[in-house]
């Protein structure tokens, strides 16, 4: 005896199939296909507002409804447009919080403080004066993306690369986070305040960690949004 | 109405429907259509990008209402969707009179019979 075939719902099957199709951070991707779901329980009921049994609507309304909805090849695009630019905000959004607050921290184990009674050698101090100012660098790009995929997206279209550009700036704060870990890391052993520098070097990483994360998933992004599209711009119905 | 030509007006339609008052997203869509009298077909999926769109610019703001067991997000104009919707009709008209006035062109005084 076979067990009794359960069919699945459509409207399951569709998203699924579509979230499978999507990436980006987590909670914009459930928050969209979530709207997506209840607008299409919604349209299912509207064309079907009596069924027998109780039943809210039946299969063939349900189907009708996604098909008025888009295949999941005509939605992707429109979804993963808005997805890559959430991940590019959220990329561009770690390195404008996560670096200035590296900064305080360095600031506050006397690691790139030059007066610092030469405690450093300075090689030391040379290498982390060149890292924070790559990093600092990032850190303003990173707010300039921030303002340009905001606000300023009203009467400014967003360049269709920028999520290439900020996936790459994150690259690059992680590596000077990662040098400035190892850094850190190497001067811990040659000053006296050593616990001091060990967290400010274990910060470090843990930043270049989250850093390195964002950026992967936004070049992952900026791959698959559509080529011809302005990122930020006009949708199409 | 073919899609195609709802192509660019889809933030203004999306802005004017909610200028009465919060609405979610299906009702959103049912409002353009009904406006509209079924004569624009929208390709009802790309709505819920375009809201996620408007709100991250500003245009629009959303929140979670629970009604039953359903919990749906509503969209409402923001001040600056406000504007952002008078700077679309305006733009709407001058559009349509330019339009209007290269294939509906006036008669000269002089030819008139």
């Amino acid at each position: 005896m076979t067990a009794p075939h359960v069919r699945a719902d459509p409207i399951e099957e569709y998203l699924t199939d579509l979230s499978a199709a999507l990436h980006g951070p987590a909670r914009a991707k459930a928050r969209m296909v979530g709207e997506l779901r209840e607008g299409l329980m919604d349209a299912a009921a509207d064309l079907s507002p009596e069924q027998p049994g109780g039943q809210a609507y039946g299969e063939r309304a349900t189907r009708q409804a996604i098909g008025e909805f888009g295949t999941v090849a005509e939605l992707a695009p429109h979804f993963q447009r808005e997805l890559t630019i959430a991940q590019t905000r959220h990329t561009a959004g770690a390195i404008a919080l996560l670096v200035p607050l590296l900064f305080a921290c360095w600031n506050l184990a006397e690691i790139t403080d030059g007066s610092a009674d030469g405690r450093l050698p300075g090689l030391v101090q040379t290498a982390a004066a060149h890292l924070g100012g790559v990093a600092a660098a990032t850190a303003l790009l990173g707010a300039a993306c921030l303002a340009a995929t905001g606000t300023l997206a009203r009467r400014v279209p967003t360049p269709r690369r920028l999520p290439a550009v900020m996936a790459w700036t994150g690259t690059t704060a992680a590596t000077a986070l990662a040098i400035s870990a190892l850094t850190l890391t190497v001067a811990s052993l040659l000053v006296s305040d050593l616990p001091m520098t060990v967290l400010a070097g274990a910060l470090t990483f843990l930043c270049h960690a989250k850093i390195a994360a964002s950026a992967r998933l936004c070049r992952h992004c900026a791959r698959l949004s559509p080529s011809g599209a302005v990122a930020g711009g006009r949708d199409e119905a | 109405m073919r899609t195609d030509a709802v192509r660019g007006h889809l933030d203004g339609l999306l802005l004017s429907v909610l200028e009465d008052g919060p609405l979610h997203g299906y009702a959103i869509i049912t409002a353009v259509q009904e406006r509209s009298e079924g004569a624009l077909e929208l390709r009802k999926g790309t709505v819920y990008p375009a809201l996620n769109r408007l709100e991250r610019i500003g245009l629009l703001r959303s929140t979670w209402q629970t009604a039953g067991e359903r919990r749906r997000r509503c969209y409402e104009l923001t001040d600056a969707g406000r504007r952002g919707l008078a700077t679309e009709r305006t733009a709407w008209r001058e559009f349509t009179t330019a339009i209007g006035a290269v294939l509906n062109p006036a008669p000269e005084p002089g030819n008139a019979t």
